[in-house]
This record gives structure tokens, C-alpha cells and sequence, in this order.
């Protein structure tokens, strides 16, 4: 051996460890138990405020508890930021926008429980609004009508023309009722163009009504924000509407007959068509209010709520979202009113972008942007399984299906291990290492022998053979272990061995078999 | 009676019938309601534009008029073809189809739109007169016939609507490709299992309609002009012919186009042009109460 191998001992790097998997992302929640156990609801209901579970972790041999259900966290952060940031930043443009988005918001919620829930394919939710928004602006122009009472007269509206829409919905479905709608949003345009009473003012439309930002602050930017926070509170009006409709025992009874057959519903005592014109009314009538706080808001009332461009800009907004989700129909109004209003100069491209978002969202996605999650998790799924069966040799490892069912999963990673180790080991094993053992079965071996050697002892007492002396240092037998006490070892075969050097090896050779044919 | 309105009335059922059969045929034969059959329209007219720009020096000629009308019909076919490249092959087998299909033929014409504006620019293009060389030919401005005057695009936008109509609809009755069509309008599974293709007779069901969309833009045109949004109003036409007459009934379009034509031009006549789609949605209104299905609307059920 040279003087400098020994002077620098080889130093061997540990492999880096790559981390895998999502858990250490995961929320814990500290565990306690000297405290008592309470869980917070939301007032006047039996749900908790955030669901919580816990289990035990195999790993850490602990118990730890994690929020199961993340969705109301997320709507919080989510909500807090869209108050906090165009409050913050301020700017006359990113207000306009941000009050924008909010009454679209509240519309496509709205609209996403007529379509979604109800599963009518009603086109004049806008309709709806700007009638309600007509009504209330024009009151006040002309009645004087104090702007806390829009509100009112804008439910009522609504409510009324969801009346009128309703009745042929019974009758129609699908494209018929799609195409009525449209029809009836189409009337209301060319009435409101060509009526006289509305005032044979500019273009059809009215301006000059009250609204609940006062007159003097109305065009700084302490007014613009008072509207924003208006905006935001009719958002969370909508969704709270949404949640107490679709969430609640309505929209149980609606999903339950769209589930299954509508006949089989109807015949276990659902009354599907009421509760879906309830639905339809009570969204119309929310509708009315959202129209009334349009024309609180910009104390006028415009053409643009009968006509199709608005109404296709709605439209694209819930299915880039994802239609029936309220998430969706949120944030696919916050993406669309941004690229539609604030990169307003680039013209025509920005609806170009708008279309092909809406293309990419049906032809690629199946449920809309907030589809994509389960979408990709479906499909690493689907090639993990394909990967996992074209790996063809197992040799002891775990089987892909039975993974499952494995709890502790750190065996799956042992048994792996261990095959892993036994591939290695055969080939080691060759003519020299035999004849090595054969002369000298005890006493200092070469690392090679060493490390095969080791890996016979710590094998399962089960099965594991050894040396039996029928008389000592003159007959010896190879007898294998049962594992279980009381239970006398098995003899082998019949063959004696008579120094107990022989029997060693003739174990070794054994356990050599053993570990290749395995 | 008026014989201008009777005579206006005809030529625009026959260029809307046009837009409606084949709305209506693409319903019936792959469930697919296509509101993108005015970005065909608009690809049309500005494919005639083109030709008449660029590969005709003035369209006064026979045979330049019928390149003008022959380029339109071909970028019709093409814009059908790209329609259901993009919303039809994709997607005609996945779950939840008429809803999606809808959508993005819904995209398509909206793009389309925005396309046409970047390329073409916002302004109107003014069409040749197709039928101009007929007029210069007889060496008479208008059709004479009694108490009647038309001019001759009013009659050669009937003929040729009606020519046309009847050329595919025969082809449909009696032909192999229309048979294969015809049994798949009845049921498309039981079609495709005794070994017609959905894809293939898709394909050329859009390419028909897109043709049938090119020529009613090159008929319209001449009179109205080519503007990125001019497939809009006639879409909404074709929409309201399709299902007045009941989805996928060629009989019910025929009527419904004829009635649709006739309210226009009387709306025109006696109230002003902007009242005319309030009154073809008052049409509308009142059919659909009656029968909500439309008028010869039978096969929309079998379909669902």
C-alpha cells in the first residue's frame, strides 16, 4: 500500500438526497391534547368554519393535523387582495376596472346559477340587469326617487321580468329557449332605442340619475374608491347569495334530479321544475339589484346591457373560468375584465386573446380553468399506472396493485431496498469467493465474502439454517429454524457432515442457492 | 299588393333560406349548433373581394362575374372545412358535445372577427355586382314583366339560392353520400355502427354549408357591403330561420325563410329598417309559444 493513499483517506460523498413528493407543503396544524377539543361553525349552520382532520403519520410516528378542505382559505386570500390592491394602488384606471369587475362578477355569478344550477340556458340574464337598471335610473330621474330605494325597485324589476322569461322555460328547452332569450335582450334593445319616454335622449340611453356616491366627491379619488368598496360588497352579496342557493337545500335538490333521471326524481317527491323556477327567480331578482347598483354606480344606464357584445364578453368570462363553478366564474371575470379593460390601446388583439382563451379553454380542458387541477392529476395517474406496467421484473418487490393496500409504506421502500441489495450481492458471488469460503468458512474474509456473509445473518430467523452437532466434532446435520417458539427446528436432509467446518459451508452454499434462484 | 315588397321579401328568404338549411343541416346530421356560420359568411365575402380585386381587372364579363362568385363558394367550403377542423374533429366525441361544440364555434366567430379587423381594416368594401353582365347583356336595367319590375340581382339571387337548394337537397335524397348523411340525421350511433363515418360525412356536411354560406355572401354582398362584422346580422338571420323552421327540418327552414323574408321587408316597408329583427323576435316570440319546437321541429327531439 503507497504512503499517500493512506495519508488521504478516501472520502465518499453521500448521494444527494432528492425530495419528492408534496408532503413537507403540506399545512400542519400543531396538535395538542392538554387543550379541549372545539370546532368553530358558521353561525346558524352545522358546517365548520375550516375542516380540519387528523391522522397518524407512519412516518414520524406522530399525530398531525392538517386543514382538509383548503377552498374557504383560498377565497379569503383571494378576496383580501382584490380589496387591498386597487385600494392601494389607487389610480383612476385600476378602480374603473376594479369596480368593473365586481358588478361583472356579480352578474356571472348569477347567471352561472341559472345556467349551472337551475340548467336553464337562459341568454338574458343581461337583459334582466339592464331592465332592472332602466327602471331604477329613470325613477330617479323622473320621480326623484331617493338612491336607497333603487335597490328595491331594481329587485322588483328584475323579479318581474324573471316572471315573464320564465313562462315559456317550463315548455322550451335547450337552443328554443337560448334563442328566445336572446330574442327577448333583442326587443328590449330596439324598444329602449326608439321609445319615447325614455327621453329621446342620446343613442338610447339614459343618464343624469341619482346614485349613492354624493355629487361633490363623485369624480375623486376618495369617491372612486367608496365605489370600489360598493363593487366589492355587492361581490360578496352575490357569493353569499350563490353559496345560500346552490349550497343549500335548493341546490341539493336540483343537482340530485340533474344527477339521475329527472323522472327518477320526480318520483322519489322532488318538485324539480319548482325549485328550478325558485332558483330562476330568486337569481332574477338579484339580478335587478346588480342592475340598480349599475345605475347607482354610473348614475346612468346604457345600451351596451341589451346588446351581444357584452353579453359574448359575459359569456367568455364563465367558460375560460369553468361554467358551474364560483370560483370559475370569478376569476375568469377577473382575467377577461383585465385583458378587455386595461389593455384597452392594443385594440382588437386583446379580444382575439379573449377568443382563443375560450378556444384553448374547450377544446383542451374539460371543466375550464379550475377543471385543469383534477384534469392533471387524472392524467399522472393514468402514466404513473402505464409505467408501473411496463416495468416487467418484480423479484420481491412490491406489486403496483397491492401498493394500495400497503399502509406503512416505508415496507414498500424496504422491500425494494432489498431487492436492490440481492442483485447486487449475485454478482459478487463467483468461483473465488466459493473456494475462499470453502477453506476457511470462519475467521477474516475479503469485503466481498464479508458483505455476502452479512447479508445471510440478518436474514428472518424463519426458515434460516444452522449447524445441528449430533456429536459434537464428529457427526453435524444442516437443520432449518421455524421462527416460532416451541417449535422444534425441520431437518433438511439426511446428509452428515463430520467436521463442522464441512457444514458450514454446505450452509453456505445453501443460502447461495437460496439467493439465486430468488 | 306591392310587388317590391313581394319581390324584396322572395330574394331575402332565398339568401337567409341559404344560411338557415345550413344551420339547420349541421344541427340534424352532427349535433352541432354552428355560430360560426357568419365567419364563413364574412371569409366568403372577402374571398370575392379578393378576386374581384385581384384576379379580375372589372367585373364586367360572364366568366369574371362567375370568378367572382366561384372564389366566394370556394373560401365558403374552405372557412366550413377550417369550422369543423377546428370544432367538429376534436371534439365530436367527447362527452357533453352540442354545449362545447357550441362554444367554440361561439370563439371561432368572435376570432374571426377580430382576424378580418387586423387584416382587412374596419372599413366597409364595396362588392361588384355579380349579375350586372346579365343587365348589360339583355341591355335592360330591370326584369319587365307586367306590373312586376325586379332587378336582375334580385332575380339571380332567387334563382341561384333556389338552384341551389335544390341541387343539394336532391343530392342528399338520392345520393350515396346523401343517404349516408340522411341515416346519420336519424341516428348517428346506428349510422356509425353499420360503417358510415361521422368524421368524413361531418367534413363534407361543413364543407356543403360553407359552400351554401359562400354564395349567399357573394348574393348579399352586392347589395350590402363586406365589413369584418358582417357575418352578425345574417347569422342571427339563419339562427331564427333554423329554429323557426325546427332544428334539422329543411321543410319547416323553407317556410320559416319565406315568413322571415316577408316580415323584414314589411317591417321596412311600414315601420323602418330598425325595427326589423324586433319584429322577426315578436315572430319568433309567438311561433315558439305555439309550437316550441318550431314549425316542422320533430326530428330535434329524436335527436336529444
Amino acid at each position: 500500500m503507497s504512503t499517500e493513499a493512506s495519508k488521504e483517506p478516501v472520502v465518499r460523498e453521500a448521494p444527494r438526497q432528492q425530495l419528492v413528493g408534496r408532503r413537507r407543503l403540506l399545512l400542519r396544524i400543531p396538535v395538542h391534547a392538554d387543550r379541549t377539543f372545539r370546532r368553530r361553525r358558521w353561525p346558524w349552520s352545522k358546517t365548520s368554519v375550516v375542516s380540519v382532520s387528523g391522522r397518524f403519520n407512519p412516518k414520524t410516528l406522530g399525530r398531525e393535523r392538517f386543514v382538509s378542505h383548503k377552498a374557504p382559505l383560498w377565497w379569503l386570500v383571494f378576496l383580501v387582495l382584490t380589496l387591498a390592491i386597487p385600494l392601494i394602488a389607487g389610480t383612476d384606471k385600476i378602480l374603473t376596472i376594479a369596480s368593473t369587475f365586481t358588478i361583472y362578477a356579480s352578474i356571472n355569478l348569477m347567471w352561472m346559477l341559472i345556467m349551472g344550477t337551475a340548467g336553464i340556458f337562459s341568454l338574458a340574464s343581461l337583459a334582466v340587469t339592464g331592465v332592472a337598471a332602466y327602471t331604477a335610473c329613470w325613477m330617479t330621474i323622473n320621480w326623484s326617487l331617493p338612491w336607497p330605494l333603487m335597490f328595491p325597485v331594481g329587485a322588483v324589476a328584475g323579479l318581474l321580468v324573471g316572471v315573464i322569461i320564465a313562462i315559456p322555460a317550463r315548455r322550451m328547452d335547450g337552443m328554443y329557449y337560448a334563442l328566445l332569450t336572446l330574442g327577448v335582450s333583442e326587443i328590449c334593445r330596439a324598444y329602449a332605442l326608439q321609445a319615447r319616454w325614455i327621453g329621446a335622449q342620446s343613442q338610447g340611453s339614459l343618464s343624469g340619475g341619482g346614485g349613492f356616491i354624493p355629487d361633490d366627491i363623485r369624480f375623486t379619488a376618495t369617491g372612486q374608491r367608496i365605489g370600489y368598496i360598493a363593487g366589492f360588497l355587492l361581490l360578496l352579496a352575490a357569493l353569499a347569495t350563490y353559496r345560500l342557493v346552490n349550497g343549500q337545500r335548493l341546490g341539493l335538490l336540483l343537482r340530485a334530479s340533474q344527477k339521475e333521471d329527472e323522472a327518477v326524481s320526480e318520483s322519489m317527491g322532488i318538485d324539480f321544475q319548482r325549485a328550478r323556477l325558485a332558483v330562476f327567480l330568486i337569481s332574477s331578482a338579484a339580478l335587478g339589484v346588480i342592475g340598480a347598483f349599475y345605475a347607482g354606480y354610473f348614475r346612468a344606464a346604457s345600451l351596451s346591457l341589451f346588446g351581444t357584445d357584452l353579453l359574448l364578453l359575459l359569456f367568455a368570462m364563465i367558460v375560460i373560468g369553468g361554467i358551474g363553478r364560483a370560483e370559475g366564474a370569478v376569476v375568469g371575470t377577473l382575467v377577461v375584465t383585465v385583458i378587455d379593460r386595461y389593455f384597452i390601446d392594443t385594440g382588437a388583439k386583446r379580444i382575439l386573446l379573449v377568443a382563443i382563451l375560450m378556444l384553448i379553454s374547450v377544446l383542451f380542458t374539460r371543466g375550464g380553468a379550475f377543471g385543469l387541477k383534477d384534469q392533471w392529476q387524472e392524467l399522472r395517474a393514468k402514466r404513473r399506472s402505464s409505467r408501473r406496467a411496463a416495468r416487467s421484473t418484480r423479484r420481491g418487490q412490491v406489486l403496483p396493485e397491492e401498493a394500495p393496500d400497503i399502509h406503512d409504506k416505508s415496507l414498500i421502500y424496504q422491500r425494494r431496498y432489498d431487492h436492490a441489495q440481492r442483485e447486487h450481492l449475485k454478482a459478487l458471488i463467483n468461483d473465488d469467493l466459493m473456494e475462499e469460503h470453502r477453506r476457511s468458512p470462519t475467521g477474516l474474509h475479503s469485503e466481498n465474502l464479508e458483505r455476502v456473509m452479512l447479508y445471510f445473518r440478518k436474514n428472518d430467523l424463519a426458515g434460516k439454517y444452522c449447524v445441528y452437532a449430533i456429536e459434537p466434532f464428529k457427526r453435524y446435520r444442516i437443520v432449518a429454524l421455524s421462527g416460532l417458539p416451541g417449535v422444534p427446528p425441520r431437518t433438511i436432509d439426511d446428509r452428515v457432515y463430520t467436521t463442522i467446518d464441512d457444514a458450514y459451508h454446505a450452509v453456505f452454499l445453501r443460502r447461495v442457492n437460496d439467493l439465486r434462484s430468488r | 299588393m306591392d310587388w317590391f315588397v313581394v319581390t324584396s321579401a322572395l330574394s331575402l328568404a332565398a339568401m337567409y333560406g341559404l344560411l338557415g338549411i345550413g344551420i339547420s343541416l349541421t344541427w340534424s346530421s352532427i349535433g352541432m349548433l354552428n355560430l360560426a356560420h357568419g365567419f364563413t359568411f364574412a371569409a366568403a365575402g372577402y374571398g370575392a373581394w379578393w378576386a374581384s380585386k385581384n384576379l379580375v381587372k372589372a367585373p364586367t364579363s360572364g366568366t369574371d362575374a362567375l370568378i367572382v362568385g366561384g372564389a366566394g363558394i370556394l373560401i365558403g367550403v374552405i372557412g366550413g372545412l377550417c369550422v369543423g377542423l377546428i370544432a367538429f374533429l376534436p371534439l365530436h366525441d367527447r362527452p357533453n358535445f352540442p354545449i362545447r361544440s357550441l362554444i367554440a364555434t361561439l370563439a371561432i366567430s368572435l376570432a374571426g372577427t377580430q382576424v378580418f379587423l387586423l387584416w382587412f381594416g374596419p372599413l366597409n368594401k364595396p362588392l361588384p355586382k355579380v349579375f350586372s353582365p346579365v343587365a348589360r347583356a339583355l341591355d335592360r336595367p330591370k326584369l319587365e314583366f307586367g306590373p312586376i319590375s325586379i332587378t336582375w340581382d334580385r332575380v339571380g339571387a332567387i334563382v341561384c339560392a333556389t338552384l341551389l337548394c335544390v341541387i343539394v337537397l336532391t343530392w342528399v335524397r338520392l345520393s350515396r353520400r346523401g343517404i349516408q348523411m340522411r341515416a346519420m340525421m336519424q341516428n348517428p350511433e346506428g349510422a356509425a355502427l353499420v360503417g358510415v363515418s361521422v368524421r368524413s360525412t361531418g367534413m363534407l356536411v361543413m364543407g356543403i354549408c360553407g359552400g351554401m354560406a359562400g354564395l349567399s355572401a357573394v348574393l348579399l354582398s352586392s347589395t350590402f357591403f363586406v365589413s369584418p362584422s358582417a357575418g352578425t346580422q345574417p347569422l342571427a338571420k339563419g339562427l331564427v330561420i333554423a329554429l323557426l323552421g325546427g332544428l334539422g327540418s329543411v321543410p319547416g327552414a323553407v317556410i320559416a325563410s319565406v315568413l322571415v323574408g316577408f316580415t323584414e321587408a314589411l317591417t321596412a316597408k311600414y315601420f323602418g329598417t330598425g325595427y326589423t329583427l324586433f319584429a322577426q323576435y315578436v315572430l319568433v316570440f309567438g311561433v315558439l309559444i305555439v309550437r316550441p319546437r318550431g314549425i316542422g321541429g320533430l326530428l330535434a327531439q329524436v335527436r336529444e
